[in-house]
């Protein structure tokens, strides 16, 4: 299988904390790839840096083929996005940032695409509404519909179920599967353990800047740890 | 009551101290206080043209006017602060969270309004001129005397723009009436009517007449224009969503002439759903325009020479820039950085916006222009507009990036900005004293400001967007 993301020796320094601490890595096609870790471990600055939100103070980012520090805006085309804390524009409504972005993307069939995610995410009686008065979790169905509106072939997911309900959870756990199955790849960052142990097919437990351990949830399965005590027991350690 | 007029404060101070930090935006205030001093240098100058009198009119009207847009920010502005920090984050907001009613919120807001504008603004600037007075020998009246005069003034130009947004919160319409009936009263009054009229204000009385009476006519109007607005305070949190068929779509259809029709829709779209709607770049510029009508009225009652038309047309200019900074208040960076999108992309949309709009302020050229019936110099004064309205933009974008009201506070930018400006407004206002034919050179603005604009985008493009 191609790697879609390749990362080697990725530094990025905020004065002198280093957010994050010469990482290399690489993500499959067709992968799930959880990166894992508590609050302030570098997940955020990770997915930013690889789609060329942030600059890195070192090192190399090649995301499906294009060298990110390069070509920023081109990956960013190619790719989705679900950024962590961004919501849609406040005096826009929902169907009118769905327009939005698909303009944004030069997108054609805005209206059966928008319709599509209407349905799927269970909005479609507040397409109408302004996104500042919808609910937050109305909000991050938004958020997911402008990521994938595009049918891109890797998607970054930044906390990607915060906010929304037991049912619409399942939708999304679904569609990600299935558009794995499909020969998608994503990237998804949590500190959301069950979530990650239940989707992802290969994870990366961030702490403190660095890649303290990378392997399949089948290893792990095989080896009949639960991801929860493992990780924890990771951190602990790395903490003494 | 005081812990919460004290945060108030505290939380002003480090919204902006947050950009530049405490020690540069400390400079803001030193920077006021060398403009002034500069400024005051010239008092002698301006004495040999015009009476005292009439200088601090201007002055105490400069003070109403920063008042007038104070007020107008504080309140038009709030879904701006909304939407960059959320719903709760801000004191004037905590009326939701916490145990405090919305009129005690309103009331420590304008009074921290006064502390806090005294120290950033008033009180820099009257020591500049006191400064002035002690080394060269300038006696222009009591700096204490003005330190006092102008904080009226402040408070008056503050307390009006509280009243008016309190009428415009009940009744739109009766705004709109008030603002039309007194530009009409404005454009056709005779100059002597009109100047006559703004002599009246009881503050700058004051500075000339220190009487009791005087200071009880400034207080009166102040504190019966803010009593007003406190009793009257009818703040709507919408309980209902508000809800829209897709105008963005049939919008960009409509712009499609412009390659960024889209994100100018947005534009529109946020100017018009949020508080005070379109209507509120419209008064952005009309307010500091009324007063700028009367500083040129003073200037060319002196000045023969000055022509009304063409001298309004550059300040017209040089205001309607105040549309970017609208156009770019109500989104940052932060929400298209996930899209393919480059800052560039989005300033170069605002500058197809910007000229959108500006047939708002061409109008209003056209209109001053019938009423003075000033028709020779029409087409003179036309240019200047245009090249003046361009070049203040190219500037502010240069400068300042998606950000100018944020970046304009920095004290060296807004240094730098002042020294873009004022000597193109000088030696254009001198050409026109020349000959008003002479401005056609003005044009030469155009290509310079287009090219400033590309170097602002490159710049902008490499550097790191502000975020809240």
């Amino acid at each position: 299988m191609e790697n879609l993301i390749e990362i080697k020796n990725l530094t990025k320094k905020y004065g002198d904390l280093k957010a994050v601490d010469n990482i290399s890595l690489s993500v499959e096609e067709g992968q799930l790839f959880g990166l894992l870790g508590p609050n302030g471990s570098g997940k955020t600055t990770m997915i930013k840096l690889m789609t060329g939100q942030l600059k890195p103070t070192e090192g190399n980012i090649n995301v499906m083929g294009t060298d990110v520090l390069a070509h920023s805006v081109e990956v960013r085309e190619l790719v989705g996005i679900i950024p962590e804390q961004e919501t849609p524009p406040s005096f826009l409504t929902a169907e009118e940032y769905l327009h939005f972005v698909a303009n944004i993307r030069k997108l054609d069939e805005i209206e059966a695409r928008c319709n599509k995610w209407f349905d799927l995410l269970d909005f479609r009686n507040e397409k109408e509404v302004l996104c500042k008065d919808l609910s937050r979790g109305t909000r991050q169905k938004i958020m997911f519909a402008q990521a994938f509106i595009h049918e891109p072939k890797l998607a970054f997911i930044d906390e990607p179920l915060i906010n929304l309900d037991p049912v619409i959870q399942k939708k999304v756990k679904d569609y990600l599967a299935e558009f794995v199955k499909n020969k998608g790849t994503i990237f998804l960052s949590t500190h959301v353990l069950q979530i990650a142990e239940e989707i992802c097919t290969k994870i990366g437990i961030i702490y403190k800047g660095n890649i303290i351990h990378e392997g399949s949830i089948k290893e792990l399965q095989e080896k009949n740890q639960h991801l929860e005590d493992f990780f924890l027991k990771l951190v602990k350690e790395k903490n003494k | 009551m005081f812990e919460l007029l004290k945060n108030m404060i505290k939380e002003e101070w480090r919204i902006y101290a947050s950009f530049f930090g405490n020690v540069n935006f400390a400079l803001f205030s030193f920077m006021m206080v060398l403009l002034s001093f500069g400024a005051s240098l010239f008092i002698p100058v301006f004495q040999i043209l015009m009476p005292l009198e009439q200088i601090a009119l201007i002055v105490h009207y400069m003070f109403v006017l920063f008042g007038l847009s104070t007020g107008a920010f504080g309140l038009f502005g709030r879904e701006v602060m909304n939407r960059r920090f959320g719903q709760a984050s801000l004191l004037a907001y905590s009326s939701r969270s916490l145990p405090v009613s919305e009129r005690k919120i309103f009331l420590n807001f304008f009074i921290k309004d006064i502390i806090y504008y005294f120290f950033l603004w008033i009180l820099p600037f009257i020591t500049g001129y006191f400064l002035a007075s002690k080394i060269f020998s300038i006696n222009a009246g009591s700096a204490l005397l003005l330190l006092l005069t102008t904080t009226l003034s402040f408070m008056i130009g503050l307390s009006v723009a509280f009243f008016l947004s309190t009428i415009y919160v009940h009744s739109k319409k009766l705004l709109y009436v008030i603002i039309f009936f007194s530009a009409a009263v404005l454009l056709t009054a005779s100059n002597h009517t009109v100047l006559g009229f703004f002599e009246l204000l009881p503050s700058f009385s004051f500075f000339f007449h220190p009487s009791v009476d005087n200071l009880i006519s400034s207080l009166f109007i102040i504190i019966i224009l803010s009593a007003i607005s406190v009793f009257f305070l009818k703040i709507d949190y919408p309980q209902n969503k508000r809800k829209f068929k897709n105008s963005f779509k049939s919008l960009s259809i409509r712009l499609k002439s412009s390659k960024y029709n889209y994100f100018i829709s947005k534009d529109i779209l946020d100017l018009n759903r949020s508080e005070g709607g379109i209507g509120k770049i419209i008064f952005s510029f009309l307010f500091p325009m009324a007063i700028i009508w009367v500083f040129i009225l003073i200037f060319s009652k002196f000045i023969p020479e000055l022509n009304f038309l063409i001298v309004f047309s550059i300040f017209l200019g040089i205001i309607s820039s105040t549309i970017y900074n609208w156009l770019t208040e109500y989104d940052l960076f932060n929400s298209y950085s996930f899209l393919p999108v480059r800052v560039s992309t989005l300033i170069k949309s605002k500058v197809d916006g910007y000229m959108l709009i500006n047939i708002v302020p061409l109008i209003l050229l056209i209109l001053v222009s019938l009423g003075t019936k000033q028709y020779a110099y029409f087409f003179s004064a036309l240019f200047c507009f245009l090249s003046i309205s361009l070049y203040s933009l190219s500037i502010n974008i240069y400068l300042a990036g998606l950000h100018p009201n944020i970046m304009l506070c920095n004290p060296w930018t807004l240094l730098k900005y002042l020294f873009s400006i004022f000597p193109i407004l000088l030696i254009l206002i001198f050409m026109s004293i020349i000959n008003h034919i002479y401005l056609i050179i003005s044009l030469v603005l155009i290509p310079v400001s287009f090219y400033i604009i590309k170097a602002g985008c490159k710049k902008w493009d490499n550097k790191k967007q502000i975020s809240f």
